[in-house]
């Protein structure tokens, strides 16, 4: 090959893993979800009411209201210290009801209210080990916070 | 008592391993064939030592053992026959167990396959598989044994997760243990290559159909989760971007370009260092794929209990190994000077080239996907997680142009192609791409990129019609045969390169399956009350009622739905939520009805009063993503067929 068609080859090569970085990393930012508490979630300030966001705590045992004839449901979401309201129209997944962890996806809104797009619903205790459930003991906090992250 | 031998016997397959490498070592050093003999027979021995630990568990199962903490947690008097006999493989310890199992059977085999041709490279082979044996065998035996015992015998087991009982998920982690273990032999033999320091093609052509057998098995496995998460999952989907999910994409993204750029080593003598990089990583990613699920680092459907000596244990398995191969690669990659370079752009060369750029883009993406929370949070503590828009940006432009090069790459010459030939070869199925994307426009299809997918499938599957086309015509004109023996006779003649075509024929029609169910799906959620209906694209579905019945191990709720279109009744459906006897939680049970245009898919949730909460999905094309991975393993097998003129390394 000639010196100028290798480098041409070179070039081309180049130019094209520019390109593709630059789609990999480029659009990498903004697909970025992030995984607050609820005591988090209420200090945000109000820039964060357009991004898309998780927040995972346990479903406060009788806080769940159900629309009736309507997939529209409310309930809070706690994580021992504080509560948020939240607001889900759909089919929740088949893990979801009060006193199990879960995780939403979605906005906070203006009013105080977190509006779900997505419940993702965890089993807390497939993640604790083994010797704690038999003891009967509750995970420690920041360990069952942990379970619910992804 | 059986149970005892067993765990004994893992304990002695530890000592055995650790005897190959020694007697390796010893065999390397000396030059004495008895060394290597002594080595061989460690490796035997160790498979037949993790096979008797095998069925020892196994046993534990069958006779319900609960004295073991591992079949305790993952059984019950309930479960049946079929899942109580693989729930061996149902959790952490058992399935390190299987890994190391096949480990050691490959690493039998290879000793075996390879022992008569290969004769200078069975020691390194030797040394590498007992050293990778060693790692598995002292992490079962030290941090995660499945023979660990109870300080009570429970009265019944705790019972096998629901998700699990299910035929998908029991072939799953086999089918991509064979493919991560598959690697270690072409590993061993490019280790052996540069530890030896004679690298030619020889470990290439000696692993070839390993390689290919491994990918296979890989490539299966994954689809087999995919499909899995289709119809058990209840989402409507089968695949999540999930870090589990992505930790067996990534390797099985370099293996496929590893498969692609080792036959430009073997045509063309180039690319040396970067086939034995490829191999190092492939193995590697295969590793990481076989421990994030089970470090504790990611929490999902896999994730197991974790203890953080394992994820310690696992960091430094996986730094000793990439640091010894990759420090034995730089040490001699002077040895692996390439003795041609690529001559032109237009050029057989060139595109498997672009081929592997693709690929490592598409593995380095989905690395730094999965990888990213991880880092972050042990940075900062900020927990993220990288969302499927990330992965849609960059995946389909990917996936086109490796399609492209799909229709491109067997009809280009190598070194040179004159562009006046190309372009006449090229000009029938850019002209039926071009057809393609026209027609889908008519139809209705206004996104860019569903178009070109359109467009770039029949490019390709036309370029392979023509290929099979030529190669059958050539065989006719010779020796005058009829076209269908021609064909035969062609695919016969080369099962390398038709079983090629056949695997890519497959990869257009997983693709079409992907626009369709990945672009066009329509999704709905619905209340509602006995005798309702609902519209589903052009379908009406009617729920005529709820009722309960008993299976094995459960109760179930089962919806009953009728499919409409017009006044033709199209299917029954039964969707099911199932409340197993050991689980807290209901399983969904999704009803589907597929053709080959379109997947109905019903899911019945939590009732709500009188009414019941439906999902309902209407998915084009998914059909031919299982389809296309079938044929895709029916080319694969037909490669495997084609065997090779044993050269060897006896000199």
């Amino acid at each position: 090959m000639t010196r100028g068609r290798k480098w041409g080859a070179i070039g081309s090569v180049v130019a094209m893993a520019a390109a593709l970085g630059y789609l990999v990393l480029g659009s990498f930012g903004d697909s970025l979800v992030y995984f607050y508490t609820p005591s988090e979630v209420v200090k945000l300030s109000a820039d964060f009411h357009d991004r898309t966001i998780r927040v995972g705590g346990m479903v406060e045992p009788g806080s769940m209201t159900v629309m009736p004839q309507s997939l529209k449901i409310g309930f809070r979401l706690s994580d021992g210290e504080t509560t948020i309201p939240v607001a889900y129209e759909g089919v929740p997944p088949d893990l979801f009801k009060d006193g199990q962890g879960a995780v939403v996806e979605g906005n906070w809104n203006s009013n105080g209210v977190f509006q779900a797009s997505f419940i993702m619903a965890k089993h807390a205790e497939d993640y604790m080990p083994i010797e704690m459930k038999r003891d009967g003991k509750a995970m420690p906090k920041e360990d069952w916070l942990k379970s619910l992250r992804n | 008592m059986f149970v005892t031998i067993a765990h004994f016997a893992v304990v002695v397959a530890l000592s055995l391993a650790a005897i190959g490498v020694l007697a390796s070592l010893v065999a390397l050093r000396t030059g004495l064939p008895a060394w290597v003999r002594v080595g061989r027979q460690a490796v035997y021995l160790t498979f037949a030592m993790l096979t008797l630990g095998m069925a020892g568990l196994e046993y534990a199962f069958l006779s319900h053992d609960y004295s073991l903490a591992y079949v305790a947690a993952n059984s019950n008097t309930d479960l049946p026959l079929f899942y109580l006999a693989t729930a061996l493989w149902g959790g952490h310890e058992g399935s390190l167990l299987l890994w190391a199992w096949l480990l050691s059977l490959y690493a039998a085999l290879a000793a075996r396959l390879h022992w008569n041709s290969h004769a200078r490279t069975m020691p390194y082979l030797l040394l590498v598989t007992s050293a990778l044996l060693v790692g598995f065998i002292s992490m079962i035996v030290f941090l995660s044994s499945p023979f660990a015992l109870l300080p009570e015998i429970p009265v019944d087991g705790q019972g096998l997760n629901p998700l699990l009982q299910d035929p998908g998920m029991v072939f799953h982690p086999p089918f991509l243990y064979m493919g991560y273990v598959g690697f270690s032999i072409p590993f061993a033999f490019a280790m052996a290559a540069l530890f030896s320091g004679r690298v030619s093609e020889e470990w290439l052509k000696a692993t070839r159909r390993w390689t290919l057998f491994a990918w296979l098995m890989l490539t299966f496995g994954i689809v087999m989760g995919g499909y899995w998460a289709y119809y058990e999952l209840g989402w409507g989907g089968y695949w999540a971007w999930d870090p589990v999910e992505n930790a067996s994409f990534m390797p099985w993204l370099t293996a496929t370009a590893f498969l692609h750029s080792m036959m430009v080593q073997e045509a063309r003598r180039s690319f040396k260092v970067w086939n034995v990089f490829l191999i190092i990583v492939t193995f590697a990613l295969s590793l990481l794929g076989t421990f994030l699920v089970r470090s504790g680092v990611i929490s999902s459907v896999h994730s197991f209990a974790s203890d953080p000596s394992r994820g310690v244990y696992i960091l430094l398995f996986m730094g000793i190994v990439l640091a010894f191969s990759f420090g034995a690669l730089i040490a001699r990659s002077g040895k692996l000077k390439s003795e041609v370079s690529i001559d032109s752009l237009a050029s057989r060369e060139a595109t498997f080239l672009f081929n592997n750029l693709f690929f490592l883009v598409a593995a380095a993406t989905v690395f730094v996907g999965t990888l990213y929370p991880l880092f972050l949070e042990a940075l900062t503590g900020g927990k993220v997680t990288v969302g499927a828009p990330y992965y849609n940006q960059v995946f389909p432009p990917l996936m086109l142009g490796i399609v492209l090069l799909m229709g491109i790459g067997p009809l280009i010459p190598w070194r040179k192609a004159s562009v006046a030939r190309l372009k006449q070869d090229l000009l029938l199925p850019f002209g039926c791409a071009l057809l393609a994307t026209a027609a889908g426009f008519m139809l209705g299809m206004r996104e860019a990129y569903p178009l070109i997918g359109l467009g770039v499938a029949c490019f390709a599957a036309v370029a392979i019609a023509l290929n099979f086309r030529s190669a059958t015509f050539g065989v006719m004109r010779r020796d005058g045969l009829s076209w269908p023996r021609a064909l035969w006779a062609a695919a016969t003649r080369n099962k390398r390169r038709f079983g090629g075509q056949i695997v890519h024929a497959g990869v257009v029609m997983m693709m079409a399956g992907l626009i369709g169910s990945g672009a066009f799906k329509t999704e709905k959620d619905v209340l509602l009350n006995a005798g309702d209906s609902f519209s589903l694209g052009s379908y009406t579905v009617r729920f005529q009622g709820a009722q309960f019945r008993n299976g094995h191990n459960y109760d179930a709720l089962v919806g009953f739905f009728e499919v409409w279109r017009g006044t033709e009744k199209i299917a029954e459906l039964r969707p099911e939520r199932r409340n197993y006897v050991n689980a807290a939680m209901p399983t969904t049970e999704a009803a589907i009805d597929d053709t080959w245009l379109r997947d109905i898919y019903l899911t019945l949730g939590s009732a709500n009063g009188d009414a019941y909460a439906v999902k309902a999905y209407l998915n084009p094309l998914v059909k031919w993503i299982w389809t296309g991975v079938i044929v895709m393993g029916l080319g694969t097998l037909f490669a495997l067929l084609q065997g090779r003129r044993i050269k060897g390394d006896k000199a």
